[in-house]
Parts: C-alpha cells; structure tokens; sequence
C-alpha cells in the first residue's frame, strides 16, 4: 500500500473469503483502510462489494479470514467493533413503519444513546440533510434517495469513528449529495475514516484520497487516488483494470429506429 | 402466453425449492398433508354415489363451505399463492385479459388448487349414477371450483387496492375480520335445519336446499336440482352461477388492468403524530425501544391490523355461542384459544421486519433484548383483550369454574408467548411484502407454515396441559385452585424466560445467517 502506518488501520481486511453452496464470491480478499482517509472501493457489478463490505460490518459471515475495525476483531467481539462503526448498507430495507424522526431515535436508543443527545442530533441530522419537512412522515413513503439520506444519518447519530457506507449517492439528487459530500469530507478531517462503495468514477475520483479497485471477488489495485490515475482519469485506469469488453461495432446493429422498412 | 405463465410459475415454484431445503421440506410436507386430505375425502365423497339422495346432498352443504373457506383463507393469506405478482407483467406488452387467463391458469397448478379439483372430480363421481346427474356434477365441478379460485382473486385484488391508503386498511381489515366470521354463519346455517348424528335418519336435503341460495352453493346445487327433480331450480342455480363467475371474472381483470397501467401503489405521504406516549410508558431503554416499535406496528402495518383483528374477534364467536347454547366450556376455550392465538401472533415477527432487521444486528442489539422488546410488545397488545374477553364471559356467567379457568388462560397465554418468542428466533416464518399486497402469501410459504403449524398446535398443549390438569384436580378446593392460579402464573413467566434468554441466545449466535434467511422471509 502507500505509506507505512504506524497506527492500526481503521478497517483491516484479510483474506476474507465468502463462499455460496459452494461457489466463492470473495477470493481472499485483503485490504488496509488508514485512518483518516476517505476510502472509496469501486468495482464492476458483481464485483463482490456489497458481500465484502457486509462481512466487514458484521452481517455476513465470513467463510474465512478476518476483519478488523480499528484493530478489534469484528468476529470475535462484534458488540466492540459494531460500537465503533456506523452502516449504511445497499438494498436493504428500514423499519419502514417509523417516520424519519422516529428511526434515528430508535436507532439512538438502540445504541444506549441518551435521549436528550438523541433528539438534538437527529433535528440537526434531518435539517441538514434536507429531511426537517418529512421527519413526521412514514420511511415507506420516502422516495430512494430519501431513504438513502435518512440511512446515513442513523449511521451517523452514534458519531462512529468508521463510517462503511455501500453506494451512498445512489439516487441522491445533486444538491443533497453535494451536502452528503461536504458532510464526509468535514467528518474525515475531524478524524473519523470513510469507506464506501460505488460504480462511479467521477464521484469517487473528485472526492476520496484513496482507492481499491475490486473485480471478482479480488482486489485488482489499492492506492491513494493521485497514484493510481498518475495524472490520467481513474476511469480510464478503471476499464484497464478490470478489462473492459469492447461492444463490437457491427453488433446491435437492430437496435435504432428502422429506416424504411426494415 | 397462457402456457408460459404456467411454466413460469412452475419454474418459480422448482427454483424456490432449490433454494431452500426447508422450503423443499415443507412443500413436501404441505403436499402430503393435501394428498392425506384427498385420499382421506376423495373416496368417502365418491362413495356417496351408493347413498340415497338425501345422504348424497351432502355434497351441496360441504363443496359450499369449502368455496368459502378458500375464499376466506386467501384473505387470511393462506390460500391464494401471489407467487405471479402482477405488477410485475406491467413493463410487458400483454393485455389484462390475457394476463388474466395465464394466471388463472397458473392457479390450477397450486397445491390447494389440485386438491379442491380432486375432491370436485369425487363428487361428480358422487353423482355418476345418472348420465344427466352427472353432467350436472361435471359442470358443477367446473363453475363451483371456478368460482373459488377467481373469487379469492376478486376479493383479494379489490381489497389490496383498498387498502393502499390509510383508513382503507382499516375498513379492509374489518371487512377481512368480518369475512372470516361467514364460515360461522354458514356453519349456522346448516346445522340449524336438524342434523343428526344417526345415519340411518340423517338427511342432508334441508341443508342442502337452504345452502343452495347461497353464492358459493350456487353452482354445487345443479346435481342436487337434477337428482331430485326441480329442473326450474336447476336453471336459476345455472344461471346465477355462470354470471358469478363471468362477474368475478370482469372484476378480477378490471383490478388486473387498474394494476398493469399503475403498479406503483402509493399511500401518499402518511404523516403520522410524534408518538409521545409509548416512550413514555415504556421508557427508552434498548428493549422498550423494540417494544414501542412493535406495538405500533400492530396500528400502523396493514399486515398486521388485520392479523389483530381477526385473532380479537375469532373467540367473540365461542363467547357468543356459550351464550347461545348455555354450554360454559364453550366460552373458557374461546378465551383459551384467544390466549394461545395472541401469543403465537410472534412466531413469525422477525419476517415482518424482514431485511430490515440488519438494523438490530449493526448496532450491535443483543438477542434477549431483541425477544424480550418484542414479547412485551405482544403482552401490552394482547394482554388487555385477553384479560378483557375473559372478564366479559364471566360477567356474562357463561363461564363456569372462574379460576380454574382464569389458570388456564394465564398458562396459555404465557406459554404460547414464551413458545413464539424461542421457536420464533430459529424459524422466522413468512410474511406478506412490506408495502406489497397485504394479503399475497406463495403455497411455498403456507407450507413452510406446516411446520411452523404444526409446532403451533402441538406445543402450546403440550405446555399448557399440565396446567389444565391440575386446574381441573383442584377445581372444587376452595384454597388449592388459587395455589394452581398462582403456578400457573409462575410456570408462565419462567417459561417465557427460558424462551426470551434461549431465542435470545441463538440470536446472538447466528444473527448474520438469520438476516440471510429473513431476506427470503417476505413473500
């Protein structure tokens, strides 16, 4: 990896493998995420991202290998570890019967939070992230990139010192995922480290100092961004990578509109 | 079109299966138990055919029920499979009558399905003495089970489009409530005209007559018009059964067109209160957080408002018939059965939250705590209602021996608490989508309830007999049977503890690989 850390990593992967009936998604995956940075794992889809940041969360276990946040064992002592991390997973639903208010306060609560703590950072959670005018209203009527916003913020509440967040600006509208970016990056500068996922490039290079390309289930390279793209885009480095198939120029060729009759 | 919705189902159905060897266990067990059912039913119904007329008739009353049951057990989300959702077709370019007549199609693959036309098939046997007997049975099989299947079609369209909105889930789970009530009144019915025990002066003719006005025996009436004679009723019976099912058809694909050009349902912005009061009461620790959650998900989930209801209002029937009969066991099982159906309603809690459940899980929530929010959540919902029906009969002097009793339905309720609350944390059950149509439920997943079922039924008697029978050895001392109220108590709560810290400890153990098995949970 690029320096040599003194300190443990804020999220230690190694050799996670996962396997299903038999068929492995995750090839022993390792990776070291420093603290303090701004992580962004990107990959094709299928690529195993979801599956690694879920063994690396505790809600998936792994067939082999280890994770550690901030040096504790996610497996051996999860209590520890999930106390220090916040999850925004993908695809995975809320208790969508609470309106928004009500899920950071259940979510609060869940993790021993006082609840004077509780109510005053979930109004300023809501009022940033644009959500004070349907903090009354039910998560199942949210739109996606509503619920993807109230997601982050009850993995924000507990104030973690690891934040592990799975596609965070899918569907997010651009003036909330300007706010979502600001927010990150005003976290990582106080301190706390930011892994998240995503498939676009752009996002990732303009905002995270780090960067592992998964393909796979394997890792195909890590690195601090400004190296890995040396001076080019990342999603050029990208499609090298992981061996972009070309769409032959005579292939498709029905699709279109007809000329005529054909 | 039509075969390929068939063949998709059916793929469905096998990929299902081979997902889940659970699911393969309990469809094999779902599939037995519907065999069992025919082979047990099908020769005794074909065996009428050597009975005279008036044993014979009582295909008329029987085949009538069983439309109603099914018509009422897909509303209670057993029955009807929605394994084909129709919203799903909405992106294809297929008209709604084409729709319709694939996935009608697709129903008759269902077990349940199978079974009613096996058993239709035995009564047109019932009927096959006669040639013009058993065409009629032949079209009866035909339009009565017709009439089945498109009317729990019908009935469950409309009223998953009703309930989209707020006060319309409440108005849908009174009807639903209410629906589940009209096997009583047909029960009523039938046994009002003299039933007798002895087969020799048994005569299922009045019965049969007065089933025969009713929609669902409609159509089960033409062998019975036939045989006896009245071939004017024969035709009005025709009649008013082939427009059932043309009008259940035209209701069924109307909702199916309403569903292809709008899937996306949408309640619109509920808003709801702050929710002030449960904190409250409850306070806001991790387990007071789980049971405020839960209880109100008992007002706000249509999934469950209905659930409520109908467990509230089943044992109002025992009461009432206690009354009307003045036979007082009959109200102390209703308030028994109440108790025993109030605390398996957590069995299968965790399928409702589904997937959401990682939330639990991330943050690190223990698993006791997890059972025990929940279990509380049950008690604070169903407690008063039990306490308060028990309290009614006996006001209403329809229960004899109160205390025995009151030992009984504290042991049953407690005990089938405690059962849900550890069977519940190694087999989370099924559920309806969160947000999808309340009342879809696959064959799939009321076969995986077999087993569930069966732990349902066997366990809280098995737990609760002990009880009953020292209630019942005790019931005339008068120092002893408040001993026994006060075991019971005791046996209740410690078995409630067992099954909060053992299902809380499994929860601890395999939280991930439980979240992987709720993913699958919601149907």
């Amino acid at each position: 990896m690029t320096d040599t850390v003194v300190e443990t990593p804020a999220l230690e992967l190694v050799g996670l493998v996962k396997e299903f009936r038999g068929r492995r998604v995750v090839h022993e995956l390792s990776l070291s995420v420093p603290r303090g940075s701004l992580y962004g794992v990107v990959g094709p889809n299928g690529a195993g991202k979801t599956t690694t940041l879920s063994m690396a969360t505790g809600l998936l276990r792994p067939t082999a290998g280890v994770a550690r946040v901030l040096g504790v064992d996610v497996w051996e002592s999860p209590s520890r570890a999930k106390s220090l991390m916040g999850v925004s997973p993908d695809g995975m639903r809320l208790f969508e019967q609470l309106s928004g208010r009500e899920l950071l306060r259940y979510v609060g609560s869940l993790r021993r939070m006082p609840a004077a703590v509780v109510d005053e950072r979930s109004t300023e959670l809501l009022d940033v992230l644009d959500l004070a005018g349907d903090a009354q209203t039910v998560v199942a009527d949210y739109s996606a990139g509503m619920v993807k916003k109230i997601s982050l913020a009850a993995a924000l509440i507990h104030a973690p010192r690891l934040l592990v967040l799975d596609e965070p600006f899918e569907a997010v509208d651009p003036v909330s995922s300007e706010v979502v970016r600001t927010i990150l990056r005003r976290y990582v500068a106080s301190g706390g480290t930011v892994v998240m996922s995503s498939h676009v490039m752009e996002l990732v290079q303009g905002l995270c100092d780090h960067v592992a390309v998964v393909a796979g289930g394997r890792v195909l390279a890590a690195d601090a961004v400004t190296e890995l793209t040396a001076g080019g885009s990342l999603h050029q480095r990208f499609l090298q990578l992981v061996g972009a198939a070309e769409v032959a120029h005579d292939g498709l060729g029905w699709l279109g509109a007809p000329d005529g009759d054909a | 079109m039509t075969r390929l919705i068939v063949r998709l189902r059916l793929t469905m159905w096998r990929t299902s299966m081979a997902r889940s060897p659970l699911h393969l266990f309990s469809s094999i067990v779902g599939g037995l138990a519907a065999l069992g059912i025919v082979l047990l039913l099908g020769p005794a119904i074909a065996l009428l055919v050597l009975q005279p007329l008036e044993i014979r008739a009582a295909t008329v009353p029987l085949f009538s029920f069983v439309t109603l049951m099914w018509v009422v057990l897909s509303l209670v989300a057993a029955g009807v499979d929605n394994m084909l959702d129709p919203t799903r077709f909405a992106v294809l370019p297929l008209g709604r009558r084409e729709l319709g007549r694939g996935l009608l199609a697709a129903a008759y693959t269902g077990v349940p399905a199978v079974m009613l036309c096996l058993l239709a098939l035995a009564q047109v046997i019932a009927w096959g003495a006669r040639p013009a007997t058993l065409v009629a049975a032949l079209v009866a099989a035909v339009l009565g089970t017709m009439t089945a299947i498109l009317a729990s079609r019908a009935v469950t369209s409309v009223l998953a489009r009703v309930m989209t909105s707020r006060s319309g889930r409440v108005i849908g789970a009174a009807v639903v409530s209410l629906a589940t009530l009209l096997p009583l009144l047909l029960n009523l019915l039938i046994a009002t005209d003299t039933l007798r025990t002895d087969l020799s002066t048994f005569d299922a003719r009045a019965s049969a007559r007065a089933t025969s006005w009713t929609p669902v025996g409609w159509a089960w009436a033409l062998p019975f018009d036939v045989a006896s004679g009245r071939w004017w009723v024969a035709a009005v019976h025709l009649a008013l059964a082939v427009a059932t099912v043309a009008l259940l058809w035209w209701v069924w694909v109307a909702q199916l067109g309403r569903v292809l050009t709008s899937p996306m349902t949408s309640s619109g912005g509920q808003h709801i209160g702050r929710g002030r009061l449960l904190p409250l009461l409850l306070g806001r620790s991790p387990v007071a957080t789980v049971a405020t959650r839960r209880i109100r998900a008992w007002y706000r989930d249509s999934r469950l408002v209905g659930i409520a209801l109908r467990t509230g209002v089943l044992p109002v029937f025992f009461v009432v018939q206690a009354v009307l009969t003045e036979v007082d066991a009959l109200a102390g099982t209703g308030v028994v059965t109440l108790g025993i159906f109030a605390g398996l309603t957590l069995m299968n809690d965790l399928a409702f939250d589904g997937e959401a459940w990682w939330m639990h899980v991330s943050t690190g929530l223990r698993g006791w705590e997890d059972r025990l929010g929940r279990a509380i959540a049950s008690f604070v919902v169903f407690g008063p209602v039990v306490l308060a029906t028990y309290l009614v009969s006996w006001a209403l002097g329809v229960i004899g021996s109160p205390v025995p009793w009151l030992s009984v339905v504290v042991a049953s309720f407690l005990a089938s608490l405690a059962l849900a609350v550890g069977v519940g944390a190694v087999l989370p059950g099924t559920a309806p989508r969160t947000g999808g149509n309340p009342f879809a439920a696959t064959s799939g997943g009321a076969a995986q309830g077999c087993l569930t079922a069966l732990i349902s039924f066997v366990g809280p008697v098995v737990l609760v007999v002990p009880v009953a029978w020292l209630a019942i050895v005790t019931s005339g001392h008068p120092v002893l049977r408040w001993v026994v109220l006060g075991g019971a108590t005791a046996y209740g709560a410690a078995l409630l503890v067992a099954g909060v810290v053992l299902g809380g400890r499994r929860l601890d153990r395999r939280a991930p690989e439980m979240l992987g098995q709720l993913a699958h949970a919601q149907l």
